[in-house]
C-alpha cells in the first residue's frame, strides 16, 4: 500500500511545479523512512532472506539466487527500495564469499602452507552498489608473492566459476601489493578501482597493508596527478558519450550527468580525504547538505531506472534506448496528461536528475581547479563595473551578502559582469543567486535597467561561454520570466528534437550570438558534430565546408545589416515558449505568451508586434521551403505579402536558420539549408522590387477580387463583345469564382481591370478541349482591336500569334501575355483593324484558321521570316537610335526579363518571339508597347528547364540573336 | 518483385505519399538528396555575392513491391509528382532477387 502511494506521488512530483515538488519529494523522504521503520513486515520478510542465504549449506540456493530470474525477482519483489537493493545484494554476493571461503579446501591450504590471502571487492561491488547485472569484481590479494600457478587456478575454479555459471558478469585478479601498487600509478582505471575497494573476506591485515600503502603514496606524491587525471579522465568520456543530459537515448553509466559522475565526485573525495562512504562527502564538506541531498535524490532515481533497465534488457545495458523508454515510463506508472506523453514526463524528469549530478560534478571539478590555481593566483580582489560584485579568484562574488536584499538588481548584474568578463561565477555566488532569487517580483521584471541588463545577459551567452544557461541552473532564468518554467526540462519524445524545449531555445540565442562572432564557422560545425575521418571524403568535405562557410558568411552578413537585434534574441529566447501548454499550437500559443511578457517588459508597440510576429511564424520559412514549390513566383509573393518588411524578412530568416540549427542536425543540413536559402532570396527579391508584395499592391488586389465578385452578382455582361459571345456567360458560381481568383497571378490581378478579368474567366471557361478561343473587341473611341486569346500553352504560342497578325498584315500596337490557371495561355493584343474594313470579319476567320495550322504546324511560319524586313531607312525627321537588348537577370528571382529597344515596324514583334521561340525561351509575360517609333518590349522569359538564364554567354548569344533579326537601321543622311 | 526508384521534387512528397497509400502501399524509404539532371543547378545573388545550387535538392522515394504491381506504381507516382515542368524527377524500376524479413527469416513476396 505504501509502494502504491509513494509511486503515485512520484508521478504527482513529476508534473508538479518547483515549490510542490520540494514538498513532494520531502513526502517521499518521509515515506522511505516509515516503510524503513514502520513495516516491520517488510523488515522481516528481508531478514527472513537473508537469513535464509546465510544458512552456509545451502550454496545451490546461493547460486539461484545469484542467477538472472532470481535477482530480478527479488528486486521486482520490491522488498527493497533502491538503495536497499544495491546494498542487499552486494550483501548476498558478500554472503556467497565468506561462505565459499570457510568451505574452500583450497583457500585452507593456502592459509596453511603460508600464503595467505583476502578477498577484496573493486568497483560498483566495492561501493556496496551492485546492480542487476552490473560486474561483479574481485581481487584475490597476496600479501608477498604469488603461490603456484596450480593453486591459484584451482582458487579461482572455487570461487569465481559458480558466479560465472551463474551468469554473472565477472571479472578477477590476482595480484600481490606490490603488483597492485605499481600498477595502480601506470593505470589510471586501476587507481580508481583501488579508491573504491572493500575488504570481503580472508586476511584482512593484508588488505590493510595495501591500503595503507596506497594512501600514503597517494597523499605523498600522486594527490595533484591523479586529480589531473580524473578530470582529464571525465573531459575525455564527454567527448565520447556526449551530454546525457540533453541526449534523448542518454547512457545512464557513462555519459555527462551519467553514474560516473557521480563516482567521478566521490573519487575526488576519496583522492584527497580518504572518505569511505557517499553520506562523508557532506560530512568533510565536499557538499553542502542540499547539495548532497539533490545528490542522493537523483541518484536513487537513476539507479532505480539503471535497474529496471536491466531488468527489461536482460543485460547489462546503461544506454537508455527509445525502444525501452516507453516501457520504463509505463512501469514507474506514469500516465499521459494534459497532452504531455508520460515519457516524455519520464525522461524529462530524468534530464533533470542528470542535470543535477552534472552540475554538483561541474562544481566540485571547478573548485578542485581552482584550489590548484589559487596557489598562482593570489586572492586579490578586483573591482567590477558595479559596486557589490566583484572579481576574486578569476570568479565572480558578491562582495557583500548584506547589500542584495537592498540592492536586487545586482542578482541580474553579476551575470552581466560575467558574460562581459567571461569569467564565471563562484559556486557560492550561484548558491547566493538561488537563494534570493525569492526578491524577484513584477517591479523587478518592469524596471527598464533590469531588462536591459537581461538583454545584455542574452547577447552575451555564447558556445565557449554559456552565461544564460547558468542563470537557468540557478533558477533565476525561470523567476525573471515565470513563463519559462512551463517549458523546463520539457523533452519532445521524437527523433528530430535532440534537446528539451529550454535547453532548445537558450541553444538558439547562442546560434544567433554566434552569427556576429567572427568564427561561427567552428562554433556551428561543432552544433553538426560533423566527424569524418575518411580520407576519400575529403573532398566532399571540402566543398561542403566551402558550400557552409559561404553560408554562414551570409548570415554574419546579414545579421550586420540588422538594426534592434533585440528583438530578435527575444524571439530566440521565446519561439517555442509555447509547447508548455500542449492544448493550443505552440506558435500561437507562444506568440500570446511572448506578446505578454514584452508588454510586461515595458518594450515599445512595434517591438511588442514584431516579437509576437516572430514567434508566431517562426516555422513559415521552413514549412514553405520544404513543402512548397519555391521556383513558383506566386509562393514567393505570397511569403513576402505576408511579411511586408524588408527587416522583418532578415530576422524571420535568421531566427528560421538559428532554430534549426538548435535543434539538431535531422533539422539542419544542406539539403533544408540549400532550400531554405533559395526561398529567403527570392521573397528578398520580391520585397526589394516593390511590384507585387507592396501593402498597396496587396490592398489593390484585394479590391480588384472585390469587385470582380460584385460584378459578378450583378450579372455584369461585357458590352463590347457581340451578341453571339454573350451567350454562355451566365454568372459564376461565388465560390468557384473564388477559387479561379485565388489561382490567378498577382501580376495579372494587378493590372487587369474588373470587367477584364470576368469576361478572361469566361472565354477561360468556353476554352474546354479546344486549341484556343478568341474575342475580338472594338473599342468605342478609336479604331483599335482588343483580341483577347485564350489557349493552350505550348512552346511559341506567343510568337505564332505575332505572326499571325504579321501575316495578316494587322499591325501589333501593344501586347499584354499571362498564364492562366494551370497551362492556359492567355494573350491580350491591341491591333490596328485591317484598312479593308468591308470584309474584316473575314480577315479574322482567315487569321483564325491560319493561327489553328501555325499551332499545329511548326514550319508553317518558317517562310514569313523572309517578309522581314532587312533594313529601314529613316525618315528626315526621325532620330536613330540603335537598336538594344538588355538582359536583366536581377530584379526578379524567377525569370530572366529581356527588353528590346527597337525601331518600329510591321512583324517586330513576330521577330523578336520567334528569335525567342527558336532558343527555346519560354516567354511567360510579355509587355509591348510603342512609343511613337521607338518600341520598348518587356520579355519575362525562362529557359526550358524553368530557370533563369544564367550563363552569360548563352546571354550573348540570346542578345546577338535578336539584334540579328532585326533590320539594319539606316539614318536618313546616309 | 521490382524496386521503383523515384526522385522526385520534395514538396510533392505528401501527394505521392497519399497517393501510394490510397492504392494499398505500406511501407517506403525515403531519403533527402541533392543532384542533377537536365534540370541544372542555379544561382541566386544576394547583395551581390552568388549563392550557387549546382545540386537540387530533391526527395528519393524507394518501394519494393511484387511485379504485377510495379506499373500501377510508377503510374501513381508519375501522376501525383507531375507538374508539367521540368525537374519533376525521373523513376527507376529495378529487379529485385529476394526480399528476407530479419525478424522471422520469410522471404519473397511474403517479406514485403
Amino acid at each position: 500500500m505504501v509502494l502504491t502511494a509513494l509511486k503515485s506521488q512520484i508521478i504527482e512530483n513529476n508534473t508538479q511545479t518547483d515549490n510542490q515538488r520540494k514538498k513532494v519529494s520531502d513526502n517521499i523522504v518521509k515515506n522511505l523512512d516509515t516503510i524503513k521503520s514502520d513495516s516491520a513486515e517488510l523488515i522481516m520478510k528481508r531478514k527472513e532472506l537473508i537469513e535464509k542465504f546465510a544458512d552456509s549449506q545451502k550454496l545451490a540456493l546461493y547460486k539461484s539466487v545469484l542467477q538472472e530470474s532470481e535477482s530480478l525477482n527479488l528486486y521486482e519483489s520490491g522488498l527493497f527500495q533502491t538503495s536497499d537493493f544495491l546494498e542487499a545484494y552486494t550483501r548476498i554476493i558478500d554472503e556467497y564469499f565468506h561462505n565459499l571461503f570457510t568451505k574452500s579446501t583450497t583457500a585452507r591450504e593456502m592459509t596453511v602452507s603460508g600464503s595467505k590471502f583476502a578477498l577484496v571487492a573493486l568497483g560498483g561491488y566495492g561501493r556496496g552498489e551492485q546492480c542487476v547485472h552490473s560486474d561483479v569484481d574481485i581481487l584475490i590479494l597476496f600479501e608477498k608473492k604469488l603461490p603456484p600457478t596450480p593453486n591459484t587456478e584451482s582458487l579461482v575454479k572455487e570461487l569465481i566459476y559458480p558466479l560465472w555459471d551463474a551468469k554473472l558478469e565477472t571479472g578477477y585478479a590476482v595480484r600481490t601489493i606490490k603488483e597492485c601498487l605499481s600498477m595502480a600509478w601506470n593505470d589510471f582505471d586501476i587507481l580508481t578501482t583501488m579508491l573504491d575497494a572493500r575488504f570481503i573476506c580472508g586476511g584482512s591485515h593484508i588488505y590493510s597493508m595495501l591500503m595503507e600503502k596506497f594512501r600514503t603514496k597517494l597523499s605523498k606524491k600522486y594527490i595533484q596527478t591523479s586529480l589531473n587525471c580524473l578530470i582529464e579522465q571525465s573531459r575525455k568520456r564527454y567527448t565520447d558519450y556526449g551530454d546525457s543530459t540533453y541526449l534523448l537515448e542518454p547512457n545512464l553509466k557513462s555519459g555527462h550527468g551519467g553514474l560516473r559522475d557521480y563516482h567521478t565526485i566521490l573519487w575526488y573525495g576519496r583522492i584527497m580525504s580518504d572518505i569511505r562512504c557517499r553520506r562523508d562527502l557532506e560530512r568533510y564538506g565536499f557538499l553542502s547538505h542540499d547539495e548532497f541531498k539533490t545528490l542522493e535524490n537523483s541518484l536513487m532515481f537513476i539507479w532505480n531506472i539503471r535497474n529496471m533497465l536491466h531488468c527489461i534488457s536482460g543485460r547489462k545495458c546503461d544506454q537508455l534506448h527509445f525502444e525501452h523508454q516507453v516501457e520504463l515510463a509505463n512501469l514507474f506508472s506514469l500516465k499521459d496528461n494534459h497532452g504531455h506523453k508520460a515519457v516524455e514526463t519520464f525522461m524529462g524528469e530524468l534530464h533533470s536528475k542528470m542535470d543535477s549530478i552534472k552540475q554538483i560534478n561541474l562544481m566540485l571539478t571547478e573548485d578542485i581547479q581552482l584550489s590548484k590555481r589559487a596557489r598562482l593566483f593570489t586572492a586579490i580582489k578586483h573591482a567590477t563595473n558595479y559596486k557589490g560584485i566583484i572579481v576574486r579568484e578569476r570568479r565572480l562574488e558578491f562582495d557583500s551578502v548584506e547589500m542584495i536584499p537592498r540592492h536586487p538588481d545586482l542578482l541580474l548584474k553579476i551575470f552581466v559582469e560575467s558574460g562581459r568578463l567571461k569569467k564565471p561565477l563562484s559556486i557560492e555566488a550561484r548558491r547566493i543567486v538561488s537563494e534570493f532569487s525569492y526578491l524577484i517580483d513584477d517591479t523587478f521584471r518592469s524596471k527598464p535597467s533590469n531588462v536591459e541588463s537581461f538583454e545584455e545577459i542574452l547577447s552575451y551567452s555564447l558556445w565557449e561561454f554559456n552565461v544564460i544557461n547558468v542563470m537557468l541552473t540557478t533558477g533565476l532564468l525561470v523567476k525573471f520570466m515565470p513563463e519559462f518554467s512551463l517549458i523546463l526540462n520539457k523533452i519532445q519524445y521524437n527523433q528530430y528534437h535532440l534537446f528539451p524545449v529550454d535547453k532548445h531555445s537558450i541553444r538558439c540565442v547562442q546560434v544567433i550570438n554566434s552569427f556576429r562572432e567572427s568564427n561561427i564557422k567552428n562554433s556551428i560545425s561543432k552544433v553538426d558534430n560533423f566527424r569524418e575521418n575518411d580520407i576519400s571524403q575529403n573532398k566532399v568535405q571540402d566543398t561542403k565546408r566551402a558550400e557552409s562557410n559561404q553560408s554562414n558568411l551570409l548570415y554574419a552578413g546579414i545579421y550586420r545589416e540588422l538594426r534592434n537585434r533585440k528583438t530578435l534574441l527575444m524571439a530566440a529566447l521565446l519561439h517555442d515558449i509555447g509547447k508548455g501548454d500542449p492544448s493550443e499550437e505552440h506558435s500561437e500559443r507562444g506568440s500570446e505568451i511572448a506578446r505578454n511578457i514584452m508588454v510586461r517588459s515595458g518594450y515599445s508597440q512595434s517591438d511588442v508586434d514584431e516579437v509576437a510576429f516572430l514567434v508566431k511564424h517562426h516555422l513559415f520559412l521552413i514549412k514553405i521551403a520544404t513543402r512548397r514549390d519555391i521556383s513558383d513566383e506566386e509562393i514567393s509573393v505570397f511569403c513576402a505579402s505576408k511579411i511586408e518588411k524588408v527587416p522583418l524578412l532578415k530576422k524571420l530568416y535568421l531566427l528560421t536558420v538559428a532554430d534549426s540549427i538548435a535543434t539538431g542536425p535531422k533539422a539542419w543540413n544542406g539539403w533544408t539549408e540549400a532550400l531554405l536559402r533559395d526561398l529567403f532570396i527570392k521573397v528578398m527579391g520580391v520585397l526589394k522590387n516593390r511590384e507585387l508584395a507592396t501593402k498597396k499592391a496587396v490592398k489593390n488586389i484585394h479590391r480588384k477580387k472585390e469587385e470582380v465578385l460584385e460584378l459578378n452578382r450583378n450579372g455584369y455582361q461585357d458590352s463590347s463583345l457581340e451578341q453571339k459571345d454573350r451567350k454562355n456567360c451566365n454568372p459564376w458560381d461565388e465560390t468557384l469564382l473564388l477559387k479561379e481568383l485565388d489561382s490567378m497571378s498577382r501580376r495579372y490581378l494587378l493590372y487587369v481591370s474588373a470587367p477584364e478579368i470576368i469576361s478572361h474567366l469566361n472565354l477561360y471557361r468556353q476554352l474546354e478541349n479546344r486549341d484556343f478561343l478568341w474575342q475580338i473587341a472594338s473599342d468605342d473611341n478609336s479604331d483599335i482591336r482588343t483580341i483577347t486569346i485564350c489557349g493552350k500553352d505550348k512552346p511559341g504560342f506567343y510568337s505564332k500569334l505575332a505572326g499571325v497578325f504579321f501575316l495578316n498584315g494587322l499591325n501589333i500596337a501593344g501586347s499584354q501575355a499571362y498564364s492562366f490557371g494551370s497551362n492556359t495561355a492567355l494573350d491580350i493584343f491591341k491591333v490596328m483593324p485591317p484598312k479593308d474594313k468591308i470584309f474584316e470579319h473575314e480577315k479574322w476567320e482567315k487569321a483564325e484558321r491560319e493561327f489553328q495550322q501555325a499551332l499545329n504546324d511548326d514550319s508553317f511560319l518558317d517562310r514569313l521570316t523572309d517578309k522581314l524586313p532587312k533594313s529601314i531607312v529613316l525618315q528626315s525627321c526621325q532620330m536613330c537610335i540603335p537598336n538594344e537588348v538588355r538582359i536583366d537577370n536581377e530584379t526578379s528571382s524567377f525569370f530572366t526579363i529581356i527588353e528590346v529597344f527597337a525601331f518600329d515596324f510591321p512583324g517586330l514583334l513576330f521577330a523578336i518571339t520567334n528569335v525567342l521561340y527558336k532558343l527555346g525561351l519560354d516567354v511567360r509575360v510579355a509587355m509591348v508597347a510603342t512609343k511613337i517609333d521607338q518600341v520598348v518590349d518587356v520579355f519575362y522569359v525562362k529557359a526550358v528547364d524553368n530557370g533563369k538564364i544564367d550563363d552569360t554567354k548563352r546571354q550573348d548569344e540570346i542578345k546577338h540573336a535578336i539584334l540579328e533579326a532585326l533590320p539594319l537601321i539606316t539614318g536618313h543622311n546616309s | 518483385m521490382k524496386k521503383i526508384e523515384a526522385i522526385i521534387k520534395p514538396f510533392k512528397l505528401d501527394d505521392v505519399k497519399e497517393a501510394l497509400n490510397e492504392i494499398g502501399i505500406q511501407g517506403m524509404t525515403i531519403t533527402e538528396v541533392k543532384g542533377y539532371g537536365r534540370q541544372k543547378g542555379h544561382k541566386e545573388i544576394y547583395r551581390g555575392a552568388e549563392y550557387v545550387v549546382d545540386f537540387v535538392p530533391k526527395i528519393k522515394i524507394e518501394i519494393i513491391v511484387k511485379k504485377e504491381q510495379a506499373d500501377e506504381v510508377v503510374n501513381t507516382i508519375c501522376k501525383a509528382s507531375n507538374t508539367g515542368k521540368i525537374g519533376d524527377g525521373k523513376i527507376f524500376v529495378l529487379p529485385v532477387d529476394d526480399v528476407i524479413r530479419v525478424r522471422t527469416g520469410e522471404r519473397g513476396a511474403d517479406a514485403l
